[in-house]
């Protein structure tokens, strides 16, 4: 065994390359640069809101997306955190981000059930659907690049990597598309636009794991 | 002499930037430190194999370690996935070899094991940790170990998943 051991060291100095370091702001300033060009792609796609246009903001648009990009920022930090290997490291303050922008969607919930929006009416479900895909769509740079960084990394926690990913994803995706989407409706906001974080967290879960490879 | 963290450390520096004398030496500390590592968590029989799979991957993600940080809670974070992985691997084989490996010749291993084992299993609710008792230390089927319990098949199943998911999550964050 010792023989084995020996042998596979010479194997393995015989191919070492030099390597370039993972860098935090390199995986950090990736994950941005991903989420600026969606931003700008769903913007020129679209257009932004009229209101945003003339300089106006709604604080319930305002509160909502503040606590979509707050929640991506941290979330992608994370991910940028696990790609590193190190005993000791806390890699759960996204969680925090994560219970704020959990507000959203409990607030739409309870709103909704209370009969104070239109949930189920063929426009709403219509544009909270629009929502959901392009919101969705907008994510997939972001997850591609966040992918990319974990399979050059290596998460210890590849489930926990592939979630929060998702989430940083999902929530740079609904961020960008916010600027577009002109309602101001908190049970629109916090039903669809809070389900494509909730589903690229899914994606993400699903399907990070066996694209980690060690 | 066992190398500090300050000797790794520079050593890793040198092999990232391709010096084979100093990735040489690294790993050959590294093998020493994963052999006492491992030694008290896994089977005797098993114990190279896993420090082998560990230098593997260390070479494969030389990357990851950035300089400005200190390099045994990387090792440490790299040996103790591979170790994790090698457990679920374990559980997921439905492994009969438990018996063989820990049943040698030498009983220190298996009492060890045994040891760790039951302060895990003592952590877990007592239908999660008779579950995997009777199925997975045992070798009970899954109807044996429901006539044993008195819970159903499908309950058997979900308290095993549950009880290792839980087992594993815990490893992780020791």
């Amino acid at each position: 065994m010792t023989h084995n051991s020996d042998v596979l060291i010479a194997n393995l100095v015989g191919n070492l390359e030099p390597v370039k370091p993972l860098r935090f702001a390199h995986g950090f300033g990736l994950a941005l640069a991903a989420a600026a060009v969606s931003t700008v792609l769903l913007i020129g796609l679209y257009g932004m809101r009229p209101d945003l246009q003339m300089g106006h903001v709604n604080p319930v648009h305002l509160i909502a997306t503040g606590l979509y990009l707050g929640l991506a920022i941290a979330a992608s930090v994370t991910v940028v955190v696990m790609s590193r290997p190190c005993v000791g490291t806390d890699h759960s303050g996204w969680t925090w981000a994560a219970a704020m922008a959990a507000l959203l969607p409990a607030a739409g919930l309870i709103v909704g059930m209370a009969g104070g929006g239109d949930l189920l009416s063929q426009d709403s479900l219509r544009h909270g659907i629009n929502c959901f895909m392009i919101g969705g769509a907008g994510s997939l740079l972001v997850f591609a690049m966040l992918v990319w960084w974990l399979r050059k990394g290596a998460p210890t926690a590849p489930d926990r990597a592939g979630l929060v990913a998702g989430i940083a994803a999902g929530s740079f995706g609904i961020f960008a598309f916010s600027l577009h989407c002109a309602e101001n409706d908190i049970v629109h906001i916090g039903v669809w636009h809070s389900a494509v974080v909730l589903a690229m967290a899914g994606v993400g879960r699903a399907i990070v794991p066996s694209l980690v490879r060690w | 002499m066992r190398a500090d963290e300050a000797s790794l450390a520079r050593l890793m520096a040198m092999s990232q930037k391709g010096d084979r004398h100093a990735y040489a030496t690294l790993l050959t500390e590294c093998q020493r430190w994963l052999q006492r590592y491992y030694s008290r968590r896994i089977a005797p029989a098993q114990l190279d194999d896993l420090v082998q799979e560990t230098l593997m991957a260390l070479h494969n993600k030389l990357a990851t370690w950035d300089s400005s940080r200190p390099f045994l809670p990387w090792l440490a974070a790299i040996a103790r996935y591979r170790w994790v992985d090698h457990l679920r691997r374990l559980y997921r084989a439905d492994e009969c070899e438990l018996d063989t490996d820990f049943a040698g010749h030498d009983d220190e291993p298996a009492i060890s094991a045994r040891i760790s084992i039951d302060r895990l299993l003592g952590i877990l609710p007592d239908a999660q940790a008779r579950a995997i008792e009777l199925v997975k230390i045992e070798g009970l089927s899954i109807a044996e170990a429901s006539q044993a319990t008195g819970q159903s098949e499908s309950l058997i199943k979900v308290n095993i998943h549950r009880g290792l998911k839980k087992l594993a999550h815990m490893v992780e964050k020791a």
